[in-house]
């Protein structure tokens, strides 16, 4: 490093204020903090030799006779004797710390003590104070941001750079408000513009895009850890988008901040809560769960709690509380106890510890229409008429256990064949494939009678009937079929499914996240075995009640459905077989048997837990009452007969409730148990190891709680947004000033504590957060008063004096440069294309995405194992709604820095690798919108300097300097004479894709703009904000 | 690590490459610098500072065996435990520890004793299980640690605890916190790279999770990359179809000569950063097929590895490669077996896993070994945890299965600097608890940042105001016995 860089660095990181006044925050709590505080700080039972240099009370006190600081006198003060140490036992820090004081550091403490060793605390913990700004003779001054940004500018021989060309600021704002870059007609309309607040007028549009919400919202769903899937083990689906959903409409309808931060940390609190309050609350169901089985209850609903905690506190605090779970925080004024006393406020969430690898973890809410919630209404009201009937009828029974007969009764045997030559005749037949197809002895293997189904599939496949004849269900009735698999094309999975009142009974044998239908271990989808043996006829046989066939349901179709290959089936049939005495759907006793000690999924809740933890003998005679009653009405067969008629009826009217529930969508919500769950502070972090008890409460060092009895959630947000709130503005201005400017005020945007980075311009952060809480929290007229001041709109150009003195551009000499972030880039690219799909919300899709991405790492029984890619418009929506799953995320997303969303992210990297480039040239997403950007191009514009000019200035904004387009022209030329002689080539690289090129347009020459395209899109201008 | 030394590093990089621009002074500058960059050895640097003191190996080849492999099956010999078959294990021995979920509802925790044998091997005389014949011959290269432990009883935190040293997601993995460190010799290929190969279709496999080889709270361009047995082996690596390399090559040296042109207008540093990024990435092109090519391996070295090593995607192929990219250059090499979580019918998956791993595991040490390779490069082979002494479901003679079981284990380390034909670590006679020396994983970790010359305890990175360590905030230690 050259001296004069050094000496530069100093400046700007180090405490050389040589000639001004010494600030103890700035100059020196950083060296305390860093070098002194683990040991002699806040945490008091980590504190050595009972000092703590944190507070003017401990440092000022005498130990021993010695002042550790001496206000006046450095050379009596302790600390300076300890830091000039050369004694290993003496020396302070202690070498095994790996820490050591400068020269220069012991120089500026010695300076402060000399100066009256005063103490100021932390800066962020003190109200933040509007100051006048600072009065500038200066035509860069736009607002007052640039007074602040450019009072510091001659301290350092810097001057503001000049505002940037229309051309520049039009699609920096453009890309900054809604995430695209603008159109030519818009760049043309701008450039025409002459009006003095031509670019007021643009903010204004851009604020009004829907496109607005969509970008800003991206950034939220990073610190809420949004995602589609749960995240540990199984890493299941989720249904949580109509929560992301609810954000983008949020900014959008430019929702204040107070109001945000209320409906999403207690949105399900407030008074007649309305749906989006609801959805809204929904933040804090964002975290990571987990349903693998063999975990501990305790130790997951202890780890959400600390999880949401955290995220609050990172999130709205700025401070990183992780510390505090384990002990006194080292660095910030948090003990252990005020931790958990704000871990108080989520422990008593209502969410299940294990998730149940289901879609909807309960408490969840129905996005229903009124007409819906109706509906529903009346299934349940009938539900329970029926119940009543129900179990009026079973009164009747006089019910005797056939095990305690003797001789017991006789066994009983039949069979049914439901499938042999021909589906049912009078059925209705489908397929999803080609046609249905029969083999018979001279065209295949045949198992029994005169012909076979034979079916070859690519992906899934299936034949079935669903109209026109059923099946009754026996009781203890076995499923069986014939398979044979291709030995030289085999299927990945081969499946029965069967209709009663939906298609929701599934039986697979093969990989069972191969056909990605129903809810994994479930009735829905039931793993039998491996795949059969090839080239030979199995035998695949299932019990009807695995797969949630009640005896005496009807069967109105079936289906045989594989994945991939070539299948064979035949001789479709259903056993039965009765031995009263030991069945246990004749004798209770024999159920008892079979269920004891484990988790019966059809028991409702208590019961449940009774079985699984309880020995027979020791239930409680009310309970096995219930017990029996629940079992006649549900497993006992001799009851079939006496609820036959009301059975069916309650079969088919919770079918109804599931079809029409399956119908509306649906979103995880926040809720509290009805009595809260106690709190401790749990020792060392262990959740097992609850010690003394805490109520809800927050830290000391901030404003009281006004309402300490009782407090909830509610009072919680209304605390963080409350004005006395030293932090909440503070934090989020910081955050939204570092999306636009690509670092924060406060460069650690996730930690304004001690530990972190002091701002760089103090003044500047506090009128902003001061302005932006007495403009009621809105966001947008914050938003327009950035991208409106001289210091956004100044020009991204390094001077060489600016880069010297401020690499970093700390001090904003120079306007924001800094890489797209990766749902920019990707969706820049569709949009240039023509490709972008306009529709917002709703369900996240599944655009190209390499083969092998989610199979090498999921669990087998994973829904989300096996990523089948959608078709059409789900390929070309914006990134935001791209299905996320949180153990394998897409990885044209994660290659450019965009996190795995299994925690809160509040700063994204920014990283420069080869396997960016790698993605922007080949990923076939993007190889495909240079195509349909090319031919977007050819189609509209004549000429070739014309088609340059255009695909050039519709991705940079700009026209091509001369020389430019003679890079470009060359560059062509080599591609047209290489696709001109390789006309199959041409061909394929135009058909890279789903979307189809323009037939009128000669291959080779398309083949060869397509790269130009492509080219076009990898430049560092169109993927960098310049 | 201090934020001053990172950001000297930038700009040690940046004016590498801006001296570079400058000196070229021509457009044709993309080439050039591509060639240039190689000999300079600069893409990946190691960080200043680093190594902490001289290593004993330099790279790494972590083979993980994901879902918990038994230990009473492989290692951990216990005759006397014919004699406690199906009796209850001593209250004495569980001592109260909490069991999963999965098995602390049953009735009994009957003692299921291997049924495997195991006889001594190698001049060390150590005793092994017959189910790993080939590891058997190679014994004396290993030191097998006994009493590795870890808190987590279940896979999810269990393997993020041992891949990051902690069981909540969001640290830097291992190999991550190496690339980082140490940076790369090879400017072709990646820093670290990550195979998650086939496994046997009957098993019980568990999922991975991409944290496992994230970079975490560490840049992002120190994830592990993972080098794949489907598709393309790197992610994006082929040209599109129709895409010739000529082709590539005019449109790239058009990209830099527009990006350079750029960078003369705005004279932003990243955009030389990037320029250079693009032609590593035409190398890579070239770099990975070279890599994956196996015609010019040897006869004989192909065949110490079995047939196998011709099926993509195998294990044994993700073997072989790992020997390939150490040779040229790449730090850190992580095999991710899975398969090893056998609930029930234990002894014939196990048969499934060991037969489809063991011999490459072997195979790798004697390749590494010829090559003069084992020397200087760390093979480490084990799980999450380990597995009950008592059985799990219904036990016969010839069938049990084994419940996750944290506090103890065994895994093997071979090569630079660890002692060969050793046992470390003692547990007592039901494998339950540990006797002897035992070794928290994160000791573990600090060993394996030892012996690539790093102190675990000044290797850190600053995240949520916390110097971040691999080894986490309790101390650890380097496990001085099994070092050479």
């Amino acid at each position: 490093m050259s001296p004069r860089l050094l000496l530069t660095l100093l400046l700007l990181t180090g405490p050389t204020h040589a000639a001004g006044t010494l600030d103890f925050n700035r100059d020196i709590r950083p060296i305390l903090s860093d070098n002194c505080f683990a040991c002699h700080g806040f945490d008091a039972k980590k504190r050595k030799a009972d000092l703590r240099l944190d507070t003017p009370e401990g440092a000022y006190a005498a130990i021993d006779g010695a002042f550790p600081v001496k206000p006046g006198d450095a050379q009596s003060s302790t600390i300076i004797h300890r830091a000039l140490a050369t004694d290993e036992d003496e020396v302070m820090p202690p070498p095994e710390t790996n820490k050591k004081l400068t020269s220069s550091q012991i120089e500026t403490l010695k300076r402060w003590i000399s100066e009256g060793a005063e103490y100021k605390k932390h800066w962020s913990f003190e109200p933040p104070v509007k100051t006048t700004p600072p009065p500038i003779p200066n035509p860069h001054i736009r607002n007052p941001i640039d007074n602040f940004i450019q009072a510091e500018l001659p301290k350092h021989n810097l001057s503001p750079a000049p505002e940037a060309s229309k051309e520049a600021l039009i699609r920096r704002v453009t890309l900054d408000l809604t995430g695209l870059p603008p159109t030519l007609q818009e760049i043309d309309a701008f450039l025409a513009d002459s009006s003095p607040d031509a670019y007021e007028k643009l903010v204004a549009r851009l604020l009004k895009s829907q496109r607005y919400g969509e970008h800003m919202g991206r950034y939220w769903l990073d610190a809420a850890r949004y995602a589609d899937t749960h995240g540990l083990h199984l890493d299941n689906e989720r249904s949580m988008w109509p929560y992301r959903d609810w954000v983008v409409r949020a900014f959008n309808d430019n929702l204040p901040f107070d109001q945000f931060t209320t409906w999403q940390l207690a949105g399900d609190l407030l008074p007649n809560a309305t749906l989006d309050q609801k959805i809204a609350s929904g933040f804090n169901r964002c975290n990571v769960t987990t349903s693998e089985g063999g975990s501990i209850n305790e130790e997951f609903v202890f780890r959400y709690a600390v999880d949401r905690t955290d995220t609050t506190v990172a999130v709205w605090l700025g401070l990183t509380a992780g510390c505090a779970v384990c002990h006194d925080h080292k660095f910030d004024p948090i003990t252990q106890k005020e931790f958990y006393q704000l871990y108080a406020f989520f422990n008593s969430a209502a969410d299940p510890a294990m998730d149940g690898n289901i879609l909807l973890t309960p408490p969840t809410l129905r996005l229903s229409t009124p007409a819906q919630s109706k509906q529903l209404a009346d299934l349940d009201q009938k539900i329970t008429t029926v119940q009543s009937k129900i179990r009026d009828a079973l009164k009747t029974l006089n019910y005797i256990d056939p095990a305690t007969l003797t001789p017991p009764p006789p066994v009983a045997t039949s069979e049914v064949v439901w499938f042999e030559d021909a589906f049912p005749a009078g059925s209705d037949l489908q397929t999803a494939g080609a046609p249905t197809e029969f083999v018979t002895q001279e065209t295949g293997p045949i198992f029994s009678g005169k012909k076979a189904l034979k079916r070859t599939a690519t992906g899934v496949a299936q034949d079935f009937f669903t109209k026109g004849r059923n099946f009754t269900v026996p009781p203890n009735g076995k499923l069986s079929v014939q398979c044979y698999l291709d030995e030289k094309n085999p299927p990945t999975a081969v499946m029965l499914q069967f209709h009663t009142a939906g298609w929701n009974h599934r039986a697979v044998w093969g990989e069972e996240g191969a056909i990605p239908f129903g809810q994994v271990r479930t009735p829905e989808r039931v793993k039998v075995g491996p795949l059969p043996a090839l080239g030979k006829w199995t035998k695949l046989e299932v019990d009807a009640a695995k797969l949630g066939l009640k005896p005496g349901a009807k069967v109105t179709g079936f289906a045989f459905t594989q994945f991939n290959g070539t299948v064979f089936w035949d001789h479709l049939a259903m056993s039965s077989r009765v031995d009263p005495a030991k069945d246990p759907q004749w004798s209770l006793q024999a159920w008892i048997k079979a269920n004891q000690g484990k988790r019966v999924a059809e028991l409702p809740g208590d019961l449940q837990t009774l079985v699984r933890g309880k020995k027979a003998a020791e239930w409680p005679a009310p309970d096995a009452a219930r017990l029996k009653d629940w079992w006649l009405e549900n497993e006992y067969q001799g009851s079939r007969e006496i609820i036959e008629g009301i059975g069916a009826q309650k079969l088919a009217l919770e079918a109804e409730k599931k079809a029409l529930e399956d119908t509306i969508p649906a979103t995880f919500i926040m809720a509290d148990l009805p009595e809260p769950r106690p709190s401790f502070i749990m020792d060392r972090g262990l959740y097992d190891k609850p010690t003394t008890p805490v109520s809800r409460n927050t830290p000391a060092l901030f404003p009281p709680l006004p309402n300490k009895e009782n407090a909830s959630r509610l009072d919680l947000a209304k605390w963080l947004v409350s004005p006395e709130h030293p932090l909440t503005a503070r934090v989020a201005v910081n955050r939204l000033w570092q999306q636009f400017f690509g670092t924060g005020l406060v460069k650690t945007s996730n930690d304004f504590g001690s530990q972190g980075a002091p701002p760089t311009h103090p003044e500047l952060l506090d009128w902003l957060a001061v302005t932006f809480r007495e403009d009621g929290w809105d966001m947008k007229k914050f938003v327009t008063r950035l991208v409106t001041s001289h210091t956004y709109r100044q020009t991204a150009q390094f001077s060489p004096e600016n880069l010297q003195a401020d690499p970093e551009n700390k001090l904003l000499a120079r306007g924001p440069r800094f890489r797209l972030d990766a749902e920019v880039v990707r969706d820049q690219a569709l949009f240039l294309s023509g490709l972008l799909s306009p529709t917002m919300g709703g369900k996240g899709v599944r655009p190209y995405q390499p083969e092998n991405i989610w199979e090498p790492v999921a669990f087998g029984g994973s829904n989300t194992k096996n990523y089948i890619q959608d078709h059409g418009e789900s390929l070309y929506r914006r990134s935001l709604y791209t299905f996320w799953k949180r153990t394998a995320p897409p990885p044209n997303m994660t290659s450019f820095d965009a996190p795995n969303r299994e925690s809160y992210c509040l700063q994204r990297e920014r990283s420069n690798t080869p396997l960016q480039a790698l993605t922007l040239m080949n990923d076939i997403q993007f190889f495909e919108a240079s195509r349909a950007f090319a031919q977007r191009v050819l189609t509209t514009t004549p000429s070739t300097p014309d088609r340059l000019t255009t695909l050039f200035r519709s991705a940079t904004g700009r026209h091509p300097e001369p020389s430019e387009l003679t890079i470009l022209e060359q560059a062509l030329s080599k591609h047209l004479a290489n696709f001109k002689t390789q006309p199959e080539a041409a061909q394929q690289a135009i058909t890279y894709g789903e979307s189809k090129p323009d037939p009128a347009l000669n291959p080779s020459e398309l083949a060869a703009w397509t790269l130009l395209a492509n080219l076009i899109l990898n430049l560092d201008e169109v993927v960098t904000k310049s | 690590m201090n934020p001053l030394l990172d950001f000297h590093r930038l700009q040690t990089r940046r004016q590498f490459f801006g001296d570079t621009g400058l000196r070229a002074g021509s457009i044709a500058l993309a080439s050039m610098l591509g060639h240039e960059m190689a000999s300079a050895s600069q893409l990946q640097a190691p960080l200043p500072g680093l190594p902490h003191f001289a290593p004993k190996a330099k790279r790494l080849i972590y083979l993980h065996m994901n879902g918990a492999p038994s230990q009473l099956d492989l290692w951990d010999y216990k005759p006397q435990l014919q004699s406690h078959f199906d009796k209850d294990l001593p209250e004495s021995i569980r001592n109260g520890q909490r069991i999963t979920t999965m098995t602390s509802g049953q009735a009994r925790l009957p003692v299921a004793p291997s049924m495997f044998k195991f006889t001594q091997h190698g001049k060390s005389g150590r005793w092994v299980s017959e189910l790993l014949p080939h590891t058997a011959k190679v014994v004396d290269e290993l030191a097998v640690i006994k009493s590795v432990h870890t808190t987590a009883i279940n896979h999810d935190p269990a393997c993020t605890y041992v891949m990051t040293g902690s069981e909540v997601p969001g640290k830097a993995s291992i190999g991550s916190w190496l690339s980082y460190g140490l940076g790369s010799a090879s400017n072709d290929l990646p820093a670290f790279v990550v195979f998650t190969p086939s496994f046997p279709a009957a098993s019980q496999a568990q999922a991975l999770f991409t944290r496992m080889w994230s970079s975490g709270f560490l840049p992002t361009k120190f994830t592990g990359v993972a080098l794949r047995g489907q598709g393309d082996p790197v992610l994006y690596v082929k040209n599109p179809p129709g895409v010739d390399p000529s082709n590539r090559r005019a449109m790239l040296d058009a990209l830099g000569e527009l990006n350079h042109l750029n960078h003369s207008r705005i004279g932003d540093p990243e955009i030389q950063t990037r320029i250079a990024q693009y032609e590593m990435a035409f190398r890579m092109q070239t770099s990975v097929p070279e890599l994956t090519d196996l015609t010019k391996e040897s006869k004989a070295t192909l065949d110490m590895y079995g047939d196998d090593v011709h099926r993509q995607g195998s294990f044994t192929q993700s073997a072989i490669l790992a020997r390939r990219l150490i040779e040229r250059g790449t730090r850190v090499v992580q095999i991710l077996h899975r398969g090893w979580d056998q609930h029930n019918n234990l002894p014939k998956l196990i048969k499934g896993q060991v037969d489809d791993s063991e011999r490459a595991c072997a195979a790798l040490i004697m390749d590494l070994k010829q090559r003069g390779l084992l020397e200087d490069t760390l093979v480490v082979w084990g799980g999450e945890f380990g597995r009950t002494v008592y059985s799990q479901g219904s036990l016969t003679k010839d069938n049990y299965g084994r419940d996750h079981h944290p506090r103890c284990f065994t895994m093997w380390m071979a090569g630079g600097g660890v002692k060969g034909g050793i046992e470390f670590g003692e547990t007592d006679d039901f494998s339950y608890n540990i006797t002897k020396d035992p070794v928290h994983i994160n000791d573990l970790n600090a060993t394996i940042l030892h012996l690539m010359g790093i102190d675990h305890r000044k290797f850190t990175f600053k995240f949520q105001g916390l110097d971040q360590r691999l080894t986490g905030v309790e101390d650890h230690h380097v496990i001085k016995g099994i070092l050479a």
